[in-house]
């Protein structure tokens, strides 16, 4: 890692003029993240009054990850939503030219906290399940009652529609399967049919999507508080029962730690939006077919070669495995099956 | 005794877990770890049945187009099936029968699109066994771990 140290520190000391004797250690890569590379480390120096020191996350573009997503989405994202009540790290450098680390970049501050260790643990919040279920649904809340427009995030994908979110976002997903299915899997198009064929309601207004609002990308501390959302590089403009729908799927939901209705009744609270169960139960079928799109590319960067990241073949085999069974568990719900 | 590829890969896995990760100290390298042993785990489980799966799975398509062959309204899509019903797999490495089975599964979408535009009683029955059918191919072919 000292190479890359030694070049984190040559940056730092290009973006800080007024810092002196810049040195960069304890740098590593954390696991997870499967869309950007994400590395911690330590930066010290001097300043006019003194030493400084900061620990710090750097985000890099992969060679290839889950999506194709805009690279400078996440920056911008965080940068927006610094005042806005939803925790994010604070950000300091975007860095879109190569030469540096051979791909675009940011910096921002190390969040304090921890993930929920979810799959391994049946209390992933260390007794703070309560504390940390009400936030988790109040931040959702406040997410969708931003205005995007007003914190100047029209570049975002929909940034500019007033309406179809769903239709978009349906074809968004549905041409990432198109280009990357190695195998036709009829379940998926069928469903997407469905979709397609019965239309949600248009919401109550358009809203900041997150794009993978879940346990796992967010961090929270020993009393219960959430320190940072992280992960944006999904977030769009849509519907905000997108992101509802998205956290209630059974793969990471917190329903047994969390009663969904009290959750659902603080999102409604902190949005001002009421939930409309029917739009929720489309979108609830939508997040399938937008989770089989994600573990499709994912597979396809394993098996190009692009990527050798052991994360991405595991969700491209259990994912979609998983996601098609409760997809077809929702059609079968729908009468499909007769 | 043979060594039998599952055997070989499920022991690869197993030392990747138990004496490999331990020793190491990277957090990111021991998680790349614990992942390839579960992912060689399940390559494993899958190796022994992955021809039968196929062979099955393009069999069962196969005497359902033969059957719908009669049902949809398209000439042309019902001549389509009725080649696809008379057809057979290329031969048995996994690679084949993969190509022969997307090439079916094409063929199930538009039948499928088929029989939700025509929506009588034998389309709406046939099209609800279809989606009983993919449920069932689903968990023949769910990763075991």
């Amino acid at each position: 890692m000292s190479d890359m140290e030694d070049r984190i520190a040559a940056y730092l000391a290009h973006r800080m003029p007024d810092a002196r004797g810049i040195a960069v250690d304890d740098l590593s890569r954390i696991a997870g993240g499967s869309s950007q590379e994400t590395f911690r480390f330590r930066a010290v120096w001097d300043e006019g009054d003194g030493p400084a020191e900061r620990r710090l996350i750097l985000r890099r573009a992969p060679p290839a990850g889950l999506v194709v997503a805009e690279r400078d989405v996440e920056f911008s994202v965080y940068r927006a939503l610094a005042d806005s009540g939803v925790p994010v790290p604070r950000v300091y450098f975007m860095e879109m030219d190569d030469a540096w680390l051979e791909r675009p970049f940011f910096i921002m501050a190390m969040a304090p906290g921890k993930p929920g260790h979810f799959w391994t643990s049946t209390d992933p919040f260390e007794g703070q399940a309560h504390e940390v279920g009400q936030r988790f649904w109040r931040h959702l809340g406040t997410l969708a009652a931003q205005d995007h427009a007003a914190l100047g995030l029209t570049d975002l994908r929909n940034g500019t529609l007033g309406d179809g979110f769903w239709s978009a976002e349906l074809r968004h997903w549905e041409a990432l399967l198109d280009e990357h299915e190695a195998m036709t899997e009829p379940a998926v198009r069928g469903a997407i049919r469905w979709l397609r064929a019965n239309p949600p309601s248009s919401p109550a207004r358009p809203a900041i999507v997150h794009g993978d609002y879940r346990v796992g990308n967010f961090l929270f501390t020993p009393d219960g508080a959430i320190s940072a959302v992280l992960d944006w590089e999904m977030c769009h403009v849509g519907d905000p029962l997108e992101d509802v729908a998205w956290a209630i799927d059974p793969m990471w939901t917190i329903e047994s730690q969390f009663p969904l209705e009290d959750g659902l009744a603080a999102w409604e609270t902190e949005s001002g939006i009421a939930v409309d169960r029917v739009a929720l139960d489309w979108w609830r079928l939508f997040a399938c077919v937008k989770a089989c799109a994600i573990w499709t590319t994912a597979a396809a960067s394993f098996a190009a070669g692009r990527s050798r990241d052991m994360a991405l073949a595991m969700t491209g085999v259990r994912g979609q495995s998983f996601h098609r069974t409760h997809l077809l568990a929702l059609m079968a719900d729908k009468g499909a099956m007769g | 005794m043979t060594l039998a590829i599952e055997t070989a890969v499920r022991g690869v896995a197993e030392v990747l877990r138990d004496r490999v990760a331990p020793t190491l100290d990277d957090g990111y390298a021991i998680e790349a770890v614990r992942l390839s042993a579960m992912m060689l785990t399940m390559m494993a489980n899958a190796a022994d049945d992955a021809v039968v799966l196929r062979v099955a799975e393009n069999g069962q398509l196969r005497a359902l187009f033969g059957e719908a062959a009669g049902i949809v309204d398209d000439a042309t899509l019902s001549a389509r099936l009725e080649e696809a019903a008379r057809s057979s797999d290329p031969g048995l490495r996994i690679s084949e029968l993969d190509r022969e089975t997307d090439r079916l599964r094409r063929l199930l979408v538009a039948l499928q699109i088929q029989l939700e535009a025509q929506a009588d009683e034998q389309a709406t029955i046939l099209g609800q066994r279809i989606w009983r059918m993919l449920r069932d191919i689903e968990a023949s072919r769910a990763p075991r771990r």
